[in-house]
């Protein structure tokens, strides 16, 4: 959630293009779609999910209705309205089972497994069934399982679904009969003129037999059902990708962790970081001052320690010059220690941001050997909290862009919109910038995250590497 | 008393101002090492009087030089062996001096500020004394659960106890008290009576006394 990489796969086109440009262009995607591996994939998602579709609530209520009616009737009249008082409570109870044991969320999770596999959407499993300290032993989740309740929801929108992704299959499977007519018209309908042959229908989207058909009788005509098919081909993968979409939408809603566990994961997640953050951040700063000024300011009252011993108890000075220089050292010592400290202190918070981002920005784009750019708009002055993360993600990425890049320019843009801080930092470099490696972004894009803020990074390599972090203006 | 000596210390700067203090006293320092390591060798090679450690050292940077030191007094027991720390820390100080207080001493970095002081607890501890950080005592006395007893003590008599138990001698506490080694002496026989301490031993026999009361 918190790190977003632009790349050229998340295209909407079936045929896998990615920018559309010319009508050529789109014709030749048009073309090209019915073959890409992408469509193989859909298409065997919309054949694979059918079984699936029948353990919908909806189907098993039919049957239940039915064998009781078999049952108690033998078939004869029309269900009594007892009957399917039964079987709603039959159906009722089964679900509970479902629900209860782990049959439910194992076939939520099959149905997520197939769907990562045939259309590569990644949902993650909901949580496990926390367990109750002390509650009784029941093997399975139990039937308050919220996660197994939304796989049974999508069981019931599966069945409509599975019945448009049929018809998706049907636009493939129709489409290259009609395609084949003046192929086995020509071999085997080659009678003599003057024998009327029966016309055969032609499948179109609005039918297979009969009405929302039309019929041909003549080979010119097969052409016809030949241009339809072609027509119905070129329409299938967009048909297949729409009703694919709208599944994988469904899968993701109800199969997935919900958007409120979701959320208390993400921010159970983000609260961790945040505190292993700040622990890290106080050991560094203790590692700091320990190795740092601490053990200079030790020499320091060491090395005038000596001095005082080499200037004697009054009177006569024993050593002069020996004194002399450990004095020296000593000052040496003392600016060095003072040095360190205003290091340690603008880390911890430069001054400078009390006067605002602007200021500060403009004296983090002053420190740099590489000229900055700078555009900053901010109207309405962010939260303390939200204007530190903004200064140190703009230090870090400059120090970053410097680093790895090879650029001669760099850009600092700072936005205020209406609730949310938008930080860009740029450069004409190499590009290439790669949060897998090293954990510098990966570490930003955390940080930021724990603000419900987002770091966008867009590097192609070869350059030029733009990364964009949203902030919201409070915090 | 020209005492033997090998530095422990990471930090380069003090490190030689340590040993260029430690000279000037007219003692020996035969090596002066980076990390526990290598003082564990160098100790092994020169067979020192007494050893001065930092406790944080490389590479992990966290009691590296405690446990070097409790290695050494385990091997070498003619090896004193004076810790310098910055942190005032009273379990560092237990562990150190666990069940026998000869030749062993904690103090804290910034007591080399005072020469004279520092080579009085250097050779202490060189020819088997005792060394306790003032702050260290402080911090038992204030933390001590026998309240009730050291309410019994007078001002003068606590005094004379922290003295103690930084590990001087009479004399020594003598000397910081600007009295006679006869009024010590009393002082200390009323002390190890309102305490219920086992009657006035050797110096440090009466340390380890003196903090295992604090700490019990």
């Amino acid at each position: 959630m918190g790190l977003l990489v632009t790349t050229p796969t998340a295209d909407p086109s079936p045929g896998g293009q990615t920018r559309v440009r010319s009508p050529w262009a789109v014709a030749r995607a048009a073309g090209v779609a019915p073959f890409t591996r992408r469509q193989g994939r859909e298409l065997l998602f919309c054949l694979a999910g059918l079984p699936f579709a029948v353990v919908s609530p909806l189907v098993l209520f039919v049957l239940a209705v039915d064998l009781i009616w078999l049952a108690a009737d033998g078939g004869r009249g029309n269900p009594s309205p007892a009957e399917m008082a039964i079987a709603c409570v039959c159906l009722g109870l089964l679900l509970v089972l479902l629900v209860s044991t782990r049959a439910a969320r194992r076939l939520g999770s099959l149905q997520r497994r197939l769907a990562t596999r045939l259309l590569g959407i990644r949902v993650a499993a909901p949580p496990p069934v926390r367990r109750r300290p002390g509650g009784r032993a029941w093997p399975g989740p139990g039937p308050r399982d919220g996660a197994g309740w939304r796989v049974m929801a999508y069981q019931l929108a599966k069945l409509p679904i599975g019945m448009i992704e049929l018809y998706a299959v049907f636009f493939w499977i129709g489409g290259l009969v009609n395609l084949s007519y003046p192929l086995w018209w020509g071999a085997f309908r080659n009678h003599p003129p003057g024998v009327r042959l029966s016309p055969v229908p032609v499948f179109t989207p609005f039918g297979l037999f009969g009405e929302g058909t039309f019929h041909v009788a003549t080979l010119p005509g097969t052409f016809a059902a030949a241009a339809a098919g072609a027509a119905m081909l070129l329409a299938a993968p967009w048909v297949t990708r729409a009703v694919t979409s709208a599944d994988a939408w469904l899968i993701r809603g109800l199969l997935g962790p919900g958007r409120l566990t979701q959320r208390v994961h993400d921010l159970e997640l983000s609260r961790a970081l945040a505190v292993d953050d700040s622990a890290a951040l106080l050991r560094r700063l203790e590692r700091n001052l320990h190795d740092g000024a601490q053990i200079r300011l030790a020499t320091l009252a060491m090395n005038l320690g000596m001095a005082r011993e080499k200037l004697g108890d009054g009177g006569e000075v024993p050593d002069a010059a020996a004194a002399r220089e450990l004095v020296d050292a000593a000052l040496r010592g003392a600016k060095d220690a003072l040095g360190e400290l205003r290091g340690l202190v603008r880390g911890i918070h430069p001054p400078v941001l009390d006067n605002g981002l602007a200021d500060a920005f403009a004296s983090l784009a002053a420190d740099r050997a590489i000229p900055v750019e700078l555009e900053v708009s901010i109207p309405v002055r962010p939260t303390p909290a939200i204007e530190t993360i903004a200064y140190f993600c703009a230090a870090e990425l400059l120090a970053n862009a410097a680093k790895h890049s090879f650029a001669n320019k760099l850009a600092i843009r700072a936005a205020g919109q209406r609730d949310v801080l938008l930080l860009s930092v740029a450069d004409n470099g190499t590009g290439g910038a790669d949060p897998a490696r090293g954990t510098g972004l990966s570490g930003l894009a955390q940080r930021v995250a724990v603000v419900d803020g987002r770091l966008t990074i867009a590097s192609p390599p070869g350059g030029p590497t733009k990364i964009t972090v949203e902030l919201p203006l409070r915090a | 008393m020209n005492v033997r000596v090998v530095i422990a210390e990471d930090a380069a700067l003090f490190r030689a101002g340590l040993a260029r203090l430690i000279e000037d006293q007219g003692h020996r320092v035969c090596a002066a090492v980076g990390d526990g390591g290598a003082l564990l060798a160098a100790v092994a090679e020169h067979q020192p009087d007494v050893v001065v450690a930092d406790i944080r050292m490389p590479p992990t940077h966290t009691d590296e030089g405690l446990r070097a030191a409790l290695e050494i007094r385990r091997q070498h027991p003619r090896t004193g062996v004076l810790v310098l720390s910055q942190y005032i820390e009273t379990r560092y100080t237990t562990r150190l001096l666990e069940g026998n207080a000869a030749g062993a001493g904690y103090l804290l970095k910034e007591r080399v500020a005072d020469v004279a002081e520092f080579a009085d607890a250097l050779e202490r501890v060189a020819a088997g004394g005792t060394a306790l950080d003032p702050e260290v005592v402080g911090q038992l006395l204030r933390a001590s659960r026998r309240a009730d007893g050291l309410a019994a003590l007078t001002a003068r008599e606590r005094h004379v106890l922290a003295l103690m138990a930084e590990g001087r001698s009479n004399a020594g506490i003598a000397d910081a008290l600007v009295v006679t080694g006869g009024t010590v002496e009393k002082h200390v026989a009323s002390i190890f009576d309102k305490l219920g301490l086992p009657p006035d031993e050797g110096d440090n026999r009466r340390v380890l006394a003196v903090l295992r009361y604090l700490g019990s």
